[in-house]
């Protein structure tokens, strides 16, 4: 019980590495949109856009530095991600997914409400993302919207509520084997 | 330039549920064993418990493309690194029944498997014994003969025993859950703890993998596993009577052939059936081991629901194993029992599941965002109840891994994975789901509903049997054309049945390695 014990304390590193000239600067998410550190692959109208659906779709998302998950994730080799769209059958690389999507996004934002996901008020934001949902996107021209819907939603999740943290909450224990010492 | 390698005895491609039987058996018998594993190397050193690191676990290898009503949902199923797909399996261990055999001679239906339970009968038992299974045999009315299992059962959650207060209140019954996971110390590895994360992988050893069990042995046996090792083709001999080797890449490029007496393909389903129809030469213009040109026919996956419910007790539905606490299979031995559809079906009940992750408690309820989702989450994580079906697939030769016109970065064709679910399967699910629902409000839930209809566990594509032109190997799975070439794995499965199939697939290497010492081609 007792090497059971160390292990369930044992501590890994799980952050997001961000290269330095010597070594890397290992950070959470939210850490790293605290320090506006740059994105690796996404545009900034594409991150802003981003972390205005997911934030709408879950709270706190934005601030748990969803789009800078993302972001990372996009980056690394396709065998490494750890987006949930790894295992929904999307062929690789998953950056077109995301990138196609967030074009249509900003298309039907335009063409619906006059401005990009990210400068609407939060009552055309719910409608925007009640069009996502009933796939009412005229025009579209990337990934299903609905499908779209669920794993922007999915990915503010894992963020916001997939580490001890988020789930300390929602009032729930998060139990590890081998607990992270960050989440990512 | 191509680097080759020794020859071996044994070239086994894929390191997970079959393969490593294969390993184990043959190394210890002293055979000189090679396994290829396309992804890479990890030990349970590697595990994180969380959902998020769990999908290192899932396929990382070339894209497969899905069709149909009913897609396999490859990546989710499959497996990628050292172990494969036990590595993110749920030690869910039940035995197919005896009327799973033989389904078109006693039903008209399917396939017939080349032989019965009785059978398969004793390589379950000593697949149990080396695994180590929790349970209660005396429990589970329904199981077929077999001997009691070494370990008692998993505790029983809050959930599951709201739920099975359900059961009983409609005169059913439930059991605990066979499973591969330690309820108390078993050789040398450690009870478990019950924390919920088994499809992040067990870093602890409770759970049986092959790592925890028979790739273990095997290396000490002295097996070598080369990973980041993809194999592009089969090598047949000139006179295309023999397999000499396989072709493999490394994540250098580099071209390597390794040459073995015998190889086995354990490569999981779609990949089998993929590199088989990949490797075709002049001798076997359609395939390997294809003559009877059912390579890739014959793809089942079980039909899976998720249904939930919202109690007023307390669940603790983030305890006890993510496969389940309990099962009930009472109406599993008639396959006929329902109106216009046909085949077996299970529960496996109080899934313990986290708030993330395709199957966590957020996506039950996709429909639920924005100030909503917090609250009900806050809820959930203490009040849910979780029981899943898994249902029988009717083998069908329409369904099938078939070559696409893209490639993959090495020039190999990807596999296209090609599956619909008939009338009969769907009218079961709709059956099921009512009985479902029926249990859920007799234990008392609050609320219901239920998660979309996916694919779970993908079987078939390269089915055995006892006729080189209605299948593609014997019932060891050597290929019925090419003596020492096997197939190992669920894509032998002729039937489906609606269990989980990884206890099966145990059993089946274990009889086929003993018949490949006994007989070395």
């Amino acid at each position: 019980m007792e090497a059971l014990q160390q292990r369930r304390s044992l501590l890994k590193g799980l952050l997001l590495a961000y290269p330095l000239i010597s070594g890397a600067l290992l950070l959470s998410p939210a850490q790293a949109r605290l320090r506006k550190l740059p994105l690796t692959v996404l545009a900034d109208e594409e991150a802003g856009d981003l972390e205005s659906v997911i934030e709408a779709l879950v709270p706190g998302s934005a601030e748990a530095g969803a789009v800078h998950f993302i972001d990372y994730q996009l980056a690394k080799p396709a065998a490494d991600s750890l987006l949930m769209l790894k295992y929904l059958g999307v062929e690789q690389p998953h950056l077109t997914f995301y990138r196609g999507g967030l074009a249509a996004l900003a298309q039907h934002s335009i063409a619906r409400f006059g401005k990009r996901p990210s400068a609407l008020p939060a009552l055309k934001l719910d409608h925007l993302i009640a069009d996502l949902i009933a796939d009412e996107t005229p025009g579209w021209s990337g990934p299903p919207a609905s499908f779209l819907y669920f794993v922007w939603r999915s990915d503010g999740i894992d963020v916001t509520y997939g580490s001890e943290e988020g789930m300390a909450m929602l009032n729930t224990p998060y139990m590890a084997h081998i607990r992270p010492e960050q989440p990512w | 330039m191509v680097r080759a390698a020794d020859k071996v005895d044994l070239l086994v491609v894929g390191s997970g549920a079959a393969g490593s039987v294969f390993a184990a058996e043959a190394s210890a018998a002293g055979k000189q064993v090679v396994l290829l594993e396309a992804g890479p190397a990890r030990t349970p050193d590697d595990l994180f418990s969380s959902q998020l690191w769990a999908r290192r676990q899932k396929w990382g290898g070339a894209h497969v493309e899905e069709e149909g009503n009913h897609r396999v949902g490859h990546n989710f199923n499959a497996g990628w690194g050292t172990g494969g797909s036990t590595m993110h399996h749920y030690g869910v261990w039940p035995r197919l029944h005896e009327n799973d055999f033989q389904t078109f001679t006693e039903y008209g239906r399917g396939l017939d498997w080349p032989f019965r339970y009785a059978e398969l009968r004793p390589y379950y038992d000593r697949i149990q014994g080396a695994v180590g299974l929790s349970g209660d045999a005396t429990q589970e009315r329904w199981r077929p003969p077999g001997d009691a299992y070494p370990m008692p059962p998993v505790p029983v959650f809050g959930q599951g025993r709201l739920l099975a207060a359900g059961f009983a209140r409609l005169d059913m019954h439930t059991a605990p859950l066979p499973l591969a996971i330690n309820s108390v110390p078993y050789r040398g590895r450690p009870a478990c703890l019950y924390d919920g994360w088994c499809d992040a992988g067990c870093p602890i050893g409770a759970l049986g993998n092959a790592q925890t069990v028979f790739l273990a042995s095997a290396l000490k046996s002295g097996a070598t596993v080369r990973n980041d090792a993809t194999v592009t083709r089969l090598l047949t001999r000139k006179d295309g009577k023999r397999i000499e080797g396989v072709e493999y890449r490394t994540a250098d490029g580099a071209l390597h052939r390794q040459y073995a007496d015998v190889v086995v393909l354990a490569a999981f389903t779609v990949q089998n059936a993929r590199l088989l129809l990949a490797s075709a030469n002049s001798h076997h213009p359609r395939g390997l081991a294809n003559s009877s040109g059912l390579v890739g026919r014959y793809l089942m996956t079980h039909p899976t629901v998720s249904l939930y419910g919202m109690f007023d007790e307390e669940t603790q539905p983030g305890f006890g194993p993510t496969g389940g606490q309990l099962i009930n299979q009472d109406g599993y031995d008639n396959k006929l029992g329902v109106k216009d559809a046909y085949g077996s079906f299970q529960w496996i009940i109080a899934n313990a599941v986290k708030p993330n992750g395709l199957l966590g408690i957020a996506n039950s309820r996709a429909d639920i965002h924005g100030s909503e989702l917090k609250p009900f989450l806050q809820r959930a994580v203490n009040h849910l109840g979780v029981m899943t079906l898994v249902a029988e697939d009717v083998p069908r030769a329409e369904n099938r891994v078939e070559l696409s016109d893209k490639r993959d970065a090495f020039g190999v064709p990807l596999a296209r994975a090609v599956h619909n679910l008939d009338e009969p399967g769907a009218a079961l699910v709709a059956h099921a789901l009512q009985q479902g629902k029926a249990v859920l409000d007799a234990a008392g839930a609050r609320e219901q509903w239920r998660g979309p209809q996916a694919g779970m566990h993908i079987l078939g594509g390269t089915v055995m049997g006892v006729n080189p032109a209605k299948s593609v190997t014997n019932s060891y799975g050597q290929s019925h054309d090419i003596e020492n070439l096997y197939i190992a794995g669920p894509g032998l499965f002729p039937g489906s049945g609606a269990v989980n199939p990884t206890f099966t697939i145990h059993a089946l290497a274990l009889r086929a390695v003993e018949q490949l010492l006994r007989n070395w081609p």
